[in-house]
């Protein structure tokens, strides 16, 4: 037994659930805002409430006087969303500036897109203006800003121990990919403007943020702490240094890094990123298409174990370029206390750049690498599943 | 609905070009428009025809009257008025000469 409510509707009274009130109310506001700036307004939602009338009057007899809500979200469905025909209102209500509806041409991908506020939405975009899966185009396109440097930030976070190329990766799994022309208006979303926010605030997007007094105070205890933090590992260095003065006479800093590492460590690290590019093809081309560049793993080896054997042995074969590494920078470091940054940011420097190089060259030569990424989310599912299924094999 | 995706907008250029010819051949009514329709590639629902015919109607393509129906409340019933009618002739023979190119233009069909 629920609550109705009585309506009206183009003169005539209709009772409705009150699920049903709440689902109706909704699709005319909808209507309502899309239409805004059309002069035909009143009079294309009037029609519009006749023939949802028409759809009740349908639905109802002698003994049935009242319209559930599963028959109003049907109708609704029926009805389709309201599209504003001439395709202006939707982009400028949303952008609101200047409170014009004539603003023609403002619409991104071309698509005609009825949403005048899908919330913005994070996607990858490929192909079109992808370079190689489209994840910095997706994040430029949420983020508003241009792809270029997008894709320049994103290397930069490759300096910290290759850590880009693996968040790459993730990204790749993770972001969906914008296939429709719903999701890709979404991805360029509703403008970031004040319209956007006050409709979003009206709708309740904002609620979880009612807790700000606590985070407030939750805040300033965190930076109290990290800057007591940052003191007391300043002094703890300089009487690190001091000890090391006084106490020491043989701890005095050494010659630095001599010339040979200056020139092998670039080396190693060349070798050491051009092997990871090999166990990560190796590795692409084994969930791609079960095979390693042609060679057939043993037979009834399933596919985690050809992995978890590859891991192995790339940590073997890469352990003595490793352990060279750790010598140059134990020789650069010598009676410091750590090798002098601006080795560590050479070092990287080339190992990005070359890592950088190999992967748009070979994305350029090779385009089944790019197939192959873009496979990956569902290559790597479907390794998930055959694991499971294995899993749960008695 | 992928497969209607992908030819949305060559059903969007001609949607109104369809209605026009509907609604030349006789007097009809929302509901009449969507009833021809429905078994076409072009089905539609009523939140994309309203406005569509609203729109039309402002470039005066159309006019509608009441008319008293036996159950319910009186219904709109659009008609072509002339420069409906002007522009779809000028429609039509836009849309022979472009299906001539087509067929002509590139890889035979």
């Amino acid at each position: 037994m629920n609550k109705v409510i009585t309506i009206n509707l183009n003169g005539q009274a209709y009772q409705l659930e009150e699920g049903g009130y709440d689902a109706l109310r909704a699709y005319l506001d909808g209507a309502a805002r899309r239409l805004e700036g059309n002069p035909d307004r009143d009079e294309i939602i009037a029609d519009i409430e006749q023939a949802i009338a028409d759809k009740c009057r349908a639905l109802l007899s002698a003994h049935k006087t009242v319209v559930v809500t599963k028959e109003i979200e049907q109708i609704v469905a029926e009805m389709g969303p309201v599209e504003d025909a001439s395709g202006e209102a939707p982009r400028a209500a949303a952008a609101g500036a200047a409170g014009s509806a004539k603003d023609p041409g403002a619409t991104r991908a071309g698509e005609p897109s009825a949403e005048p506020g899908p919330a913005r939405r994070l996607y990858r975009i490929y192909p079109e203006g992808a370079m190689l899966s489209g994840v910095c185009n997706g994040l430029a396109a949420y983020l508003n800003l241009d792809v270029a440097l997008v894709r320049v930030l994103f290397c930069l976070t490759c300096f910290f121990w290759g850590f880009g190329v693996l968040l790459y990766i993730l990204m790749v799994i993770i972001i969906p990919p914008a296939r429709t022309s719903a999701e890709k208006s979404a991805a360029f979303g509703a403008a970031a403007t004040a319209q956007e926010f006050i409709r979003r605030a009206k709708e309740g997007y904002y609620e979880g943020l009612k807790t700000f007094s606590d985070k407030h105070a939750h805040r300033e205890w965190r930076r109290r702490f990290k800057d007591e933090m940052r003191n007391w590992r300043r002094t703890f260095r300089r009487e690190m240094r001091d000890n090391a003065y006084r106490g020491h006479p043989n701890w005095a800093p050494g010659p630095g890094p001599g010339p040979g590492a200056w020139v092998m460590l670039p080396l190693v690290s060349l070798l050491h990123s051009a092997l990871v590019f090999l166990w990560v093809c190796m590795l692409i081309s084994l969930l791609a298409k079960g095979t390693i560049f042609g060679l057939m793993p043993p037979a009834d080896l399933p596919v985690w174990a050809t992995i978890l054997i590859l891991f192995l042995l790339f940590g073997f074969v890469s352990w003595p370029l490793k352990a060279l590494r750790h010598a140059c920078y134990y020789q650069a470091s010598y009676g410091r206390s750590g090798a002098p940054p601006v080795v560590w940011l050479w070092e990287v420097m080339v190992w990005v750049a070359f890592a950088v190089a190999l992967g748009v060259l070979a994305s350029h030569h090779f385009p089944q690498l790019k197939d192959a990424l873009q496979n990956l989310p569902d290559v790597v599912h479907d390794a998930v599943d055959a694991f499971r299924r294995w899993w749960a094999k008695p | 609905m992928s497969v209607n995706e992908k030819f949305l907008s060559i059903r969007k250029g001609l949607l109104e070009f369809l209605l026009l010819k509907i609604i030349a051949a006789d007097k009809v009514y929302v509901a009449d428009i969507l009833r021809q329709l429905k078994e076409t590639e072009f089905a539609t629902q009523e939140g994309t025809l309203y406005p569509l015919l609203s729109k039309m109607r402002r470039e005066k393509l159309l006019d509608y009257e009441w008319q008293e129906s036996e159950a319910g409340p009186p219904r709109k019933y659009y008609q072509l008025t002339t420069r409906g009618r002007e522009r779809l002739r000028e429609t039509t023979e836009y849309w022979q000469k472009i299906s001539g190119t087509v067929k002509d233009l590139g890889q035979p069909l």
